[in-house]
């Protein structure tokens, strides 16, 4: 394929560069604001770069009630949750993109309430079911709530790159004499790979940051979730601990970002040139 | 065949990332809030006490207070946890619905009328101790109660204050304000003299107004209010009017209110009065915790006197201890909630948020330890006029607040619309949200 | 790196026992594949939310020991003299479309450009994803920060660029409150539509971008005749749950503005969540979730009909 000319290149990168601005300016301010202290915080000509760096909003987030152990919890939830997510997730988007069975129709339905329906308001059956299954309070009863509530996301974004999947990969398998779970994890699994990331993804950071349904359904201090522990940084009347809720959060956002480099990697495509012929 | 193993291999690998999520959580007993004695013998009673304090001294001083009881109460042992102000109200809703909330539960009046309408708060009435009940004034006692039933225990107070840059009201000759009082004429007539030189004479954090206004409406006997309960009625009058109107003038006659500050919030407003952008301000007492913690050291501000017009009344808004309907062990917890309202203890959460002890012992142990300084000594004196306001008992008024008030105060002082279609606005509103 | 390429045979006559087997099959396979899903799903997702849509035709209110009966259409009946809530729907559907349409022109840009052979493209690809990282209860914080208009640094840029004296009241002033929340909303949402489009992306087979190349097809046209079919299913796929979330959403605007000034900002899921947590509304909230439900649903199913339809032509 022919290379982009220079000229196309560097516009390239610049328009990269502003929008990389646009996304990511938000956090270096976080990042100027975590160092900075209250008197500076409340000046009225704001720098990027501190007068004075004031290390101590982060001892202060760290000494706050059990941030690390929330941050465990986050963890925990969130990964149990992407892999759930993934493994439940990939063979029913598949059913539902490649048969055609009565499941399809109800389950656009489902999906379309589950995601219309606001949430806020299925909180409360939510929780007695959970309470009447032995499920509240616990970090298991959260990852299963979670999962039930990206699957429909997964299924249906699953589904859209299952659609754009070409069907001779399958139809020569099965010509071949493949059953469907050989063609599911040999052909079709590799081929989904960038929709299985992004979905990943997704339903990583949607654990990661749920705030309401955690505050809910979790009782205890030693089972609090990351974004509960930093919501205790906001007081009263719009009253903010700035500074350590500034530190609190640079740190809750840093995983997110490792676990984003890490899996953006596995974002290429699935597909060789050459695999279909004939 | 290969079909089952497959099934059989995907669900074991779910298996084992579940069980890591479940070894690591403690699924509690979750059967409300307290559990009751174990086996025979002593029964030893457990506490599920949620506090919402978030200030490091606060969070230090009600931690010392459950750990004093504990040590002196062995078999009624409060077990602390932290919610946010933020969440609360949620928090409670739900684990109101579902029979689970804490047994103490820490939260604000305008907050809990709801809740003592729906019946989850129990009634502390038979068992609060009299000394408890005679350090309150029955005016704050009102805010808490309905039917004649008390339903939490009043702890601290806060009332709007004028702060001042007296830097800035020197350069322009006038003297800082330290009667018992200062009259609204005074205070029009200050901020419009201050109004130079590239600085206004008052910011005012307006983006909230509602509570504002009704509550200092009360300085000229605006009640907005009559009648309780389903049969509130809203009558806006001139006594209504009075406050919204010397707003209003102040903001577009006398241009001495920086017209930006109506749009924020109280704590936003604070950096532009550091930078000396206006002279005064109108906040909360507690903002003075905010203003010794960072503005400049070469800021010098003072607590001007309580606002009057016939009166210096606020509405009171105090922070209440309740204990929850569904608790097994409310007179326990009643007697926990006695404890905390000691002088001494009361003093100590209050210094720590900078709001107002309800009881004078705690407000006089709050004078000597701090001296009256900071400010202290004009916002311990505002506790005296605080009283029950009318909206407060008015069922649908956070509907009207909501829907109705708050976007037609924003107008009115945004100047879109005229004081009397301000008034109709609310009294048809109040028809609208009643239907 | 080759591989092996699995030929159709041809030569040999068809399976037709095989085909019959796999097409009757397919239904029971469908089931087993779904079934993991089922069972959670059905518990805690179906009854909650088929009690929830229930509610909505009873007067279910907060409180102890209330009971509650079936009213019937009435709160729906309510809802339609409800000018303010009618009004809220305006503003969300305003909000929504907005929001949903700025996200996928931007996102589909920046999708494009971490598709390219990009130098650093990890880190480009991980920066990217900042909006998403970033815990929500600091994301509204930050931005009503940035957009103070005394101490935010937007308008500090503004008066540094000599492009403004005084600043502008984003999120105070009635004309640009809407369009500033909405500029938000988009940040916030940039990623998961970035994500799912470059995911698309990905998934198109190369050969077929060089088949248009051999052809002669320059840049745009390529991007038109082979990457937006491709893309068709993922494009409606995201656009139609973007949508669905930026209407539902009201976490972020709450921080921002409370629904003001003067209730320019009011969405309905706002309202609903007043009705139901603050005053204890739980029927006639929900009965504003029925009505959001259905009216999005006839929106959304008259887009994607469209969608679907030219998807499978």
């Amino acid at each position: 394929m022919r290379k982009p000319t220079k000229a196309v290149r560097t516009g390239q990168y610049v328009a990269l560069a502003l929008y990389l601005i646009f996304l990511g300016f938000p956090l270096l301010w976080l990042l100027s604001i975590s160092l900075k202290t209250p008197r500076e915080l409340a000046s009225i000509n704001p720098h990027l770069i501190p007068h004075h760096f004031q290390w101590s909003n982060y001892s202060d987030a760290f000494d706050a009630q059990g941030l690390l152990r929330s941050a465990g919890n986050s963890t925990i939830v969130a990964l149990g949750s992407m892999v759930l997510t993934i493994v439940v997730a990939f063979p029913a988007a598949y059913a539902l993109g490649r048969f055609k069975t009565r499941l399809r129709p109800i389950a656009t339905g489902w999906i379309l309430v589950s995601q219309l329906f606001p949430v806020i308001l299925i909180v409360i059956p939510l929780f007695m079911i959970l309470r009447s299954i032995h499920l509240l309070n616990s970090l298991f009863g959260l990852v299963l709530v979670y999962l039930v509530w990206t699957l429909p996301f997964a299924l249906w974004m699953l589904r859209g790159y299952v659609a754009a999947l070409p069907r001779d990969l399958e139809e020569a398998a099965a010509v071949d004499g493949a059953g469907r779970l050989r063609t599911l994890v040999s052909i079709v699994l590799p081929l989904l790979r960038p929709g299985l990331v992004a979905t990943a993804m997704f339903a990583f950071i949607s654990a990661w940051n749920e705030f309401f349904f955690a505050l809910v359904l979790l009782k205890n201090d030693n089972v609090r979730t990351l974004p509960l522990t930093l919501a205790h940084f906001v007081g009263a009347e719009g009253q903010v601990s700035l500074g350590p809720l500034a530190a609190g959060s640079v740190m809750a956002t840093v995983p997110s970002l490792l676990v984003f480099a890490v899996l953006q990697r596995r974002l290429t495509s699935g597909l060789l040139a050459g695999a279909v012929k004939g | 065949m290969r079909n089952r193993v497959l099934i059989g291999a995907v669900t074991g690998v779910a298996a084992v990332a579940l069980v890591a999520a479940c070894s690591s959580s403690k699924s509690s007993d979750d059967k409300g809030g307290s559990t009751g004695g174990n086996g025979g013998g002593g029964s030893k009673v457990t506490l599920k006490f949620q506090s919402l304090a978030f200030q490091k001294p606060t969070v230090a001083a009600v931690k010392k207070i459950v750990s004093d009881w504990n040590a002196a109460h062995p078999n009624i042992q409060v077990q602390y946890s932290e919610g946010s102000w933020d969440s609360v109200h949620d928090q409670l809703v739900t684990q109101f619905e579902g029979g689970t909330a804490p047994d103490v539960i820490h939260d604000e009046a305008a907050d809990i009328s709801g809740f003592i309408q729906q019946g989850y708060l129990a009634d502390l009435s038979g068992d609060l101790p009299a000394d408890v009940k005679s350090s309150v004034p029955q005016g704050v006692w009102d805010t808490v109660s309905a039917d004649g039933k008390i339903y939490a225990a009043p702890t601290l107070l806060q009332s709007y204050v004028v702060m001042a840059n007296t830097d800035l009201l020197k350069r322009d000759g006038i003297t800082v304000p330290d009667g018992a009082t200062l009259s609204w004429d005074d205070f029009q007539a200050m901020a419009k003299k201050a109004t130079s030189g590239g600085t206004y004479g008052l910011g005012w954090g307006l983006k909230s107004p509602t509570a504002t206004i009704l509550s200092l409406s009360l300085n000229f006997d605006g009640k907005y209010f009559s009648g309780s309960g389903q049969d509130a009625k809203v009558d806006v009058g001139d006594n209504e009017k009075q406050v919204p109107q010397r707003i209003h003038a102040m903001a577009y006659d006398d241009k001495s209110i920086a017209p930006v500050t109506l749009t924020q919030s109280g704590t936003d407003i604070l950096p532009g009065f550091y930078a000396g952008k206006y002279a005064m301000v109108v906040e909360g007492n507690y903002a003075a915790q905010q203003i010794t913690e960072e503005a400049p050291k070469s800021f010098h501000w003072a607590v001007l006197p309580p606002l009057t017009g016939t009166s210096s009344n606020q509405a009171a808004d105090p922070q209440t201890l309740s204990v929850a309907q569904s608790s097994k062990h409310v007179k326990e917890a009643t007697e926990f909630v006695s404890y905390f309202m000691q002088a001494q203890n009361l003093a100590a959460v209050g210094q720590g948020d900078w709001l107002i002890p309800t009881t004078q012992s705690a407000r006089d142990a709050i004078n000597q330890a701090t001296g009256g300084a900071s400010g202290w000594t004009q916002t311990l004196k505002g506790a005296s006029s605080q009283v029950a306001a009318a909206f407060q008992a008015a069922t649908n008024y956070p509907r009207w607040k909501d829907q109705i008030a708050t976007p037609a105060f924003q107008q009115y002082l945004a100047n879109k619309m005229s004081v009397d279609d301000l008034a109709k606005k609310l009294t048809s509103g109040w028809g609208d949200v009643n239907q | 790196m080759t591989t092996t390429v699995v030929e159709p045979q041809l030569d040999s006559p068809p399976r037709p026992v095989r085909r019959r087997r796999g097409r009757s099959t397919g239904s029971r396979d469908a089931w087993l594949l779904t079934l993991p899903a089922l069972i959670p799903v059905l518990v805690l997702s179906v009854i909650p939310l088929a009690q929830g849509v229930y509610y909505g035709f009873t007067d279910k209110r907060a409180g102890l020991g209330i009971a509650t009966h079936v009213t019937g259409l009435e709160n729906f009946r309510k809802l339609w003299h409800n000018h303010l809530f009618l009004e809220s729907f305006r503003i969300g559907l305003i909000w929504a479309v907005s929001v949903t349409l700025i996200q996928f022109v931007l996102g589909l840009g920046l999708a494009l450009l971490l598709n390219e052979d990009l130098r650093l493209r990890w880190l480009a690809r991980t920066l990217a994803l900042i909006p998403w990282a970033m815990p929500p209860v600091i994301v509204a914080i930050m931005w009503r920060l940035l957009l103070d208009p005394t101490v935010g640094p937007v308008n500090q840029s503004l008066k540094d660029l000599h492009i403004s004296d005084t600043g502008i009241n984003w999120l105070g002033d009635f004309h640009t409150a809407l369009p500033a929340v909405i500029m938000v909303g988009v940040w916030v949402g940039m990623p998961q539509t970035t994500i799912a489009l470059l995911a698309g992306l990905q998934g198109i087979p190369a050969d077929l971008h060089e088949a248009a190349a051999v052809d002669g097809a320059g840049a745009w046209r390529r991007f038109f005749s082979v990457t937006l079919p491709q893309l068709r299913p993922i494009i409606f796929a995201i656009t139609s749950l973007d949508f669905i979330w930026n209407f539902n959403s009201f976490g972020l605007v709450y921080v921002l503005t409370a629904g003001g000034p003067g209730g320019k900002t009011m969405l309905p899921m706002l309202f609903a969540y007043n009705e139901a947590f603050r005053y204890g509304q739980f029927g006639y909230a929900s009965a504003m979730g029925d009505v959001m439900v259905l009216l999005v649903v006839i929106f959304l199913g008259l887009y994607l009909r469209a969608g679907l339809r030219k998807a499978d032509a």
